[in-house]
């Protein structure tokens, strides 16, 4: 068996290592785990940073491989946050149990919940169309909680937003354009790229500082920036304006997918100078893999409501249980408003997302066509990039920001940089040291990115990444990516 | 060979197809051999060779199979340049390097290669050089007072193994440099020390100068102006440049400097993988030949295809033909 203590000891635990090995060693010894299973048992113990999760104090993952024994084999993953001692047993025993029909376990035990959908890769998963819905309809969402959603970031605002840090940027962009002059290359046009701009606070603190440090260093770069404001949802956008309102003549209002910047602003090919992004990269489709005795997995997922959670939802709204789904399936097409009392189906709404789970299983990728993989995963250097990670590991391809990074470069002009604030696994082995995701943000999804992976990817198409902490507020998990052109 | 009005030609690479780039970092990294690089490279030269003449083209290359960048091929030949062989991770990295004594002045070999080209096609055959103003830029100089020092010598050596390209048979040898670009001000020198490298090399020369394609992005923006009115000094036939990506109009530097030298004009974009149509072509070479007349043009992309992959390639390279042949059929060639 395998115990991987995926969190800081000092972190506060409702059980211990020492708790959950002693429950596995009697489910041992009395038979309810077979001696070859245990030998093969890989045991993740996390502590869910996220108050608001996707897991169960219990998981179990099977493993789907034609390769393995007649032994269905499967891992455990607990929770130690909210797995007490006292119900340990019980709750290993009734996650195990669909995992391991040999155990006869009572019905009631046996809960597979109310299925949302198909397990498949966890880009596919319905919990991104809840994210979507989240984005798209973020207004009706906030007044319904009475809070804003920067309100629910660590800090309760949002690190795009802290003065001194757009400050410094700005000194970086205005030091890159003195350079640009004095080489005789500065262009008529500045472009400036912000992607996912939120209130638009941050580019509107960036513009008046850029101006201000202009009319001081008397340069006259500002009349030439074009500062293109990209988000996906036009409602956001269009609440972005008052923050840049007295720069409007430096300023256009893009609508825009953040996965394929490119399609909609192919005329800037080599030309931007500067884009930034803050926390867009966990906010996108995501699945993750997992290697295992040198073997790779894909970790497909399946949404579900909990049983218990089902049957209350039903009841509270009044919909007949065979129904709850098809229910779902509305709000997520046409919005709360087909409830009829819109602010009874955004209740709807919260409810649903808030009692939501995931189950996994991990499929061996040899096994699965190669559509199940994400487009663009280049197996063979995955594996040359795995060289460096740890022989176990389960980590994160986020293919959504992988695309979304690949589509934002060739934008990059000669001297242009990329500058992404998001919270980064900079290292392989950091996926070792906690917990990374998925985790709720209000009605969206947050998940850790691999940034290992993403320096790989550029490392190929001609940057060099670099991460540096960031250093504005204490405590943050944040880090700064920024580009260099790569000889 | 009796070459037609308006010859097409390509600048160098051809699409470096992804199993080859594979196959080149199995190799650092051990895991096959030296003999089976080679062979592998032997086929993948021919697969070149077949698909620019399939596509038309009059002046053909090796493709630059074999090389894993515009660098690495000549400095791991060059006597004296001290190579660490660690310091590749993926098989496009450049090594470092570094020049700790005077360089010995032997060849380098790249004879067999040429040959290897001249034996597998009837077609006229180019063989191109990365310039010693570009392999400066990327050796450590530990030994010589100056980066011009270096390149003389340099452009010595590299005098020697064009001497053994012309008697392999080569006719046309283009030196690439386009670090020009990035670094105009040594221009002045860069100018002598190219005249060194070409000095008694009884071949067609061209120099082709571009503002770069590591990774298919461009290194650097500007004008070719800086290049004038020094580079008229250069002792070469051709000059060869990109106006496909950055437009035309530079174009007008040889209606007002009247340079000695022919035009090569760049009339793909190798940056995109937009295929161009022939008309786009035409219209291009149309406006490259309102400054220079037809039987001083070469029609060329912007710089090599090493970047795209094969089919954009193969399309791009199709339809500089087909576009030239609309402007020979204007001209009634």
């Amino acid at each position: 068996m395998i115990l991987q203590m995926n969190h800081l000891p000092r972190k506060t635990s409702a059980a211990s290592a020492e708790d959950v090995v002693a429950t596995l060693q009697s489910l041992l010894e009395e038979g309810h785990l077979e001696p070859e299973q245990f030998a093969n048992l890989y045991v993740h113990l996390d502590w869910i940073q996220y108050r608001h999760n996707f897991r169960e104090a219990v998981t179990v993952v099977p493993i789907a491989d034609e390769k393995t024994g007649r032994i269905p084999l499967f891992e455990v993953h607990v929770d130690l946050r909210q797995a007490a001692p006292s119900c340990l047993r019980t709750e290993m025993l009734k996650a195990m149990t669909p995992a391991n029909p040999g155990f006869g376990q009572h019905p009631a035990e046996n809960d597979e919940g109310m299925p949302l959908e198909e397990f498949g890769p966890f880009r596919r998963s319905i919990v991104w169309r809840f994210n979507h819905l989240y984005w798209q309809r973020l207004a009706e969402w906030e007044g319904s909680t009475g809070h804003g959603y920067e309100e629910a970031l660590p800090g309760g605002r949002s690190d795009a937003n802290h003065p001194q840090a757009v400050a410094d940027g700005v000194a970086d962009f205005w030091t890159l354009a003195r350079d640009l002059e004095i080489k005789k290359q500065l262009p008529p046009e500045l472009f400036v790229l912000e992607i996912g701009v939120g209130m638009g606070t941050r580019a509107g603190l960036w513009l008046d500082r850029f101006q201000k440090l202009d009319r001081e260093r008397g340069t006259n770069y500002y009349a030439r920036v074009r500062f293109l404001l990209g988000d996906y949802s036009p409602a956001t956008l269009e609440r972005s304006k008052a923050a840049v309102a007295g720069h409007r003549e430096q300023c256009s209002f893009v609508v825009m997918d953040a996965l394929n910047p490119m399609q909609t602003l192919s005329f800037l090919r080599h030309k931007v100078l500067h884009i930034h992004m803050t926390n867009v990269y966990d906010n996108l489709p995501d699945e993750e893999l997992a290697r295992r005795d040198g073997r790779l997995f894909l970790v497909e997922a399946r949404a579900y409501l909990p049983a218990a959670e089902a049957e209350r939802i039903a009841t509270e709204f009044e919909v007949p249980g065979r129904d709850l789904r098809r229910c779902i399936e509305r709000l997520l097409d046409e919005g709360p408003g087909h409830f009829g009392d819109r602010a009874r189906g955004v209740e709807f709404w919260r409810q649903v997302w808030a009692a939501m789970r995931l189950k996994e299983r991990m499929v061996c990728v040899d096994d699965l066509p190669a559509e199940a993989l994400p487009g663009e995963l280049n197996l063979n250097r995955l594996e040359e990039a795995l060289r460096e990670a740890p022989s176990d590991l389960r980590f994160h391809v986020n293919s959504g920001a992988m695309e979304s990074f690949r589509n934002t470069l060739p934008l990059l002009s000669t001297r242009g940089y990329l500058q992404v604030q998001d919270i980064f696994v900079t290292r392989w082995s950091e996926y070792r040291l906690r917990y990374h995701g998925p985790g709720k943000l209000d009605g969206s999804v947050v998940n850790w990115v691999n940034g290992a992976l993403l320096r790989e990817t550029a490392e190929r198409t001609g940057f060099d990444v670099h991460f540096a902490p960031f250093r504005y507020r204490e405590g943050s998990h944040t880090s700064i990516l920024f580009t260099t052109q790569r000889e | 060979m009796t070459l037609p009005i308006l010859p097409t030609s390509v600048v160098g690479s051809y699409s470096m197809p992804g199993w080859l780039e594979r196959l080149k970092t199995e190799y650092f990294a051990r895991r096959i051999s030296r003999h089976d690089l080679e062979e592998i490279h032997d086929n993948a030269v021919k697969a070149a060779i077949k698909d620019q003449e399939a596509a038309g083209v009059d002046v053909i290359t090796d493709g630059e199979m074999r090389r894993d960048n515009m660098m690495d091929y000549f400095l791991e030949r060059l006597a004296g340049v001290q190579i660490d062989r660690s310091s590749k991770k993926f098989y496009y990295d450049f090594y470092n390097s570094s020049v700790e004594g005077k360089l010995p002045m032997v060849p380098l070999g790249l004879a067999t290669d040429f040959r290897f080209l001249k034996s597998f096609t009837e077609r006229e055959a180019k063989f191109c050089v990365t310039g010693p103003h570009a392999l400066t830029k990327r050796i450590h100089n530990e030994f010589y007072p100056s980066e011009e020092a270096l390149a003389t010598d340099l452009a010595r050596a590299l005098n020697l193994e064009l001497k053994e390209l012309v008697k392999a048979g080569a006719r046309i040898i283009q030196i690439d440099e386009p670090y020009y670009s990035g670094f105009p001000d040594d221009l002045d020198w860069a100018v002598k020390v190219l005249n060194t490298l070409v000095e008694g090399v009884d071949a067609k020369m061209v120099v082709h100068i571009c503002y770069g394609n590591r990774y298919g992005k461009p290194s650097w923006e500007g004008s070719y102006r800086y290049l004038f009115p020094r580079i008229l000094d250069a002792k070469v036939h051709q000059l060869t440049l990109e106006f496909a990506r950055r437009g035309g109009e530079d174009l007008d530097l040889f209606r007002e400097f009247k340079p000695p030298f022919e035009l090569g004009v760049g009339v793909i974009d190798v940056k995109t993988q937009a295929v161009e149509t022939p008309d786009m072509v035409a219209d291009r070479v149309r406006k490259a030949l309102e400054f220079v007349p037809a039987e001083r043009v070469t029609v060329l992309p912007d710089c090599g295809c090493f970047h795209l992959p094969r089919d954009i390639a193969f399309a791009k390279l199709s339809a500089m033909v087909e576009g030239t042949r609309l402007v020979r059929k204007e001209l009634g060639c």
